[in-house]
């Protein structure tokens, strides 16, 4: 029989991170805590709004032997990273995009990761467009952004804010090989929120369109190249329960993610921009 | 000379001052589909022997003379595919020459001074004269405009985005092309050479969908370039802003077999994305996607292409059946390119003094 565990958090969080329906698809794990009282639950669940590292802290002092953060703006993690591997607590990221499991995928399973990272020596261009609705603040969507190409693409050279406003940004860099990298976010209802990844190479490239996971429609990677046309393996899995299976897999293995490490470079970066 | 009868209904003639590829592989395909309204009667190219098997594969006149051409009284239009810096000069020697219309490629001069002088003499001439900006004349495309209402006025992001193998893989799909142009092995050190394909770049590709750009661009005369990357082999990219549009310009040319070629108008609750065809082969038209909010509406495909359109577009005004093109917004389309070209060359320079000061700056 499968280990269950129990998950707590404030109404807004578990709002933020759809949880309730993503513990839903993956019941033999998770459940609600008993009466909902957080002192007495493995996975402790906060939103990643100001501030979320030193709540994060506080809680795993408390005991949790999980935490899923819910959208979480960059902030620096060096304290709650050491914090969690004292306490043993797993602590996993629920990002809108670049926890999708199209991006990074399984040990062993093809995904955007492997795609984009294996065609960068002959790159030309990188060009992502990230849309989202009016109103949302640029800045966010940056970091939502940056990390999702951050996830796949690898080390991005002399990133900058080419131009930004109230209705987006546009930014520039270098991938490894010198080839330009370009990024633009559009505030819009007229597309579909997600992000587009276009790595164009010497015979042809990657396209990876990433959806917002507030349904489980698929990502698509797409491999082009002189043998033609290659759609991974589509995944019917929102961003959120990827994250939450991820959990599952540490807490069963004793094991600890590595999300924090990877969240300190989309800080250390996102701390160098800002759209104005 | 040619000599034609001149029946009433007999099909209007065309000329042609060069025969390179766009000619062979773009504009015969095109008229081989409308042989009930147009046909080619005279091919002038500097080369005689292209000249001759040009003109001797649709049964016209061949030459190296441009008077000769212009003097042919078979021919009512002329088509003007030579290379761009000859085009404003036979512009005004075909419009002196007192033909029915003039289509000139893209770009139909190099400067402003040129663009007024053409103005000119098609105004004192009052021969129309139409710029070959295919996409203009795409049926997806004209469809959009009939449909797209306010959208002009929401928009707030503009983007074009362009990914073409080398133009000889869809020649050869179009014809069996002579004198394909010698392709070079560039030195990217040089800054000459990098501002030379940005100056191409701009003025010989995104050129095709400026004029797309500039009618959602109400304050187009304030454009300004925020920043250009070339990109290698072929292409760019290039960020520009008007006081009230966001316009991002992309460019790929590498080996793919696969083309790409969209263009993108985005506001608030509307969009208009357009996917066009590949130039050369004749796979029909754009499909135009009109979105408000969750709901869309598709215009297309429709059966043929903007350069089938535009030669449509031209029997028509050489008729008197269409009104010619106002001249203002051809000497509008072309200083905005212009002035993105100009100002995109200028600033190549800082372009490369950046790749080398940001190498091994690590995000």
């Amino acid at each position: 029989m499968s280990a269950h565990f129990t998950v707590w958090g404030p109404p807004e969080a578990l709002a933020a991170g759809a949880v309730s329906q993503t513990m839903a698809s993956l019941p033999a794990t998770f459940g609600p805590a008993a009466d909902n009282q957080p002192g007495v639950a493995d996975v402790l669940v906060i939103a990643g709004g100001p501030g979320w590292t030193a709540e994060a802290t506080r809680a795993i002092a408390a005991g949790a032997r999980g935490m899923v953060v819910a959208n979480p703006l960059p902030e620096a993690t060096a304290e709650l990273a050491a914090a969690a591997d004292a306490a043993g607590t797993a602590v996993v990221l629920d990002l809108r995009w670049a926890s999708n499991a199209a991006l990074v995928g399984d040990a062993g399973d093809p995904d955007a990761r492997d795609a984009v990272r294996g065609a960068l020596g002959t790159a030309s261009l990188l060009d992502s467009v990230a849309s989202a609705a009016p109103g949302t603040n640029p800045q966010q969507l940056l970091g939502e952004h940056l990390a999702a190409l951050l996830a796949v693409c690898g080390p991005l050279h002399g990133v900058r804010v080419l131009a930004g406003g109230s209705v987006g940004y546009t930014l520039g860099g270098r991938l490894a090989n010198g080839a330009p990298f370009t990024a633009q976010g559009v505030l819009t209802a007229a597309r579909p929120c997600g992000v587009d990844i276009r790595l164009y190479t010497a015979d042809g490239g990657v396209a990876v369109h990433v959806p917002d996971p507030d349904a489980a429609w698929p990502a698509e990677v797409r491999v082009t190249g002189a043998h033609g046309e290659l759609l991974l393996p589509t995944l019917y899995e929102t961003a959120h329960r990827s994250v939450w299976r991820r959990l599952k897999e540490h807490l069963r293995a004793g094991t600890r993610p590595d999300d924090l490490a990877g969240f300190a470079r989309l800080t250390d970066l996102y701390a160098t921009l800002a759209v104005t | 000379m040619s000599q034609h009868a001149a029946p009433a209904d007999r099909p209007l003639g065309v000329g042609f001052l060069g025969a390179g590829p766009v000619t062979q592989a773009i504009h015969l395909p095109a008229l081989a589909r409308l042989q009930d309204i147009l046909e080619v009667r005279h091919v002038m190219d500097v080369d005689a022997a292209v000249a001759s098997s040009v003109a001797a594969r649709v049964g016209a006149v061949a030459g190296t003379s441009i008077d000769a051409l212009l003097a042919d009284p078979g021919v009512d239009i002329v088509a003007i595919c030579s290379p761009h810096q000859f085009h404003a000069d036979q512009v005004i020697a075909a419009c002196r020459a007192g033909k029915k219309a003039v289509l000139c490629e893209k770009p139909f001069a190099m400067n402003g001074e040129e663009a007024a002088r053409i103005s000119a003499v098609s105004a004192e001439t009052g021969v129309p004269i139409i710029v070959g900006a295919m996409h203009t004349f795409d049926p997806g495309w004209l469809a959009a405009e009939q449909n797209w209402a306010d959208l002009p006025e929401q928009v707030h992001t503009i983007r074009s985005s362009i990914v073409l193998p080398p133009n000889a893989r869809f020649e050869d799909f179009a014809t069996e092309i002579i004198t394909r142009p010698a392709a070079g092995q560039p030195d990217y050190a040089d800054i000459e050479v990098i501002k030379a394909a940005l100056q191409g770049g701009v003025m010989g590709l995104a050129i095709h969908d400026l004029p797309l750009v500039r009618r959602f661009t109400p304050d187009f005369e304030q454009i300004e370039v925020r920043h250009v990357f070339h990109v290698r082999p072929f292409g760019y990219a290039i960020s520009l802003r008007t006081p009230t549009r966001v316009i991002e310009l992309r460019a790929v040319m590498n080996s793919t077999w696969k083309p790409e070629w969209i263009f993108e108008a985005i506001g608030d609750d509307a969009a208009l994305h357009i996917n066009f065809t590949p130039s050369y082969v004749q796979a029909g038209s754009a499909v135009a996607t009109i979105t408000r909010g969750t709901e869309s509406s598709i215009f297309g495909p429709y059966g043929h292409n903007g350069y089938e359109g535009e030669w449509r577009e031209l029997a028509g005004i050489a008729n008197g059946h269409r009104p010619a093109p106002s001249a203002r917004a051809l000497i509008d389309d072309l200083t905005f390119a212009l002035a993105i070209a100009d100002t995109t060359v200028a600033g190549a320079a800082a372009l490369h003094a950046d790749a080398a000061n940001t190498a091994g700056v690590s995000a």
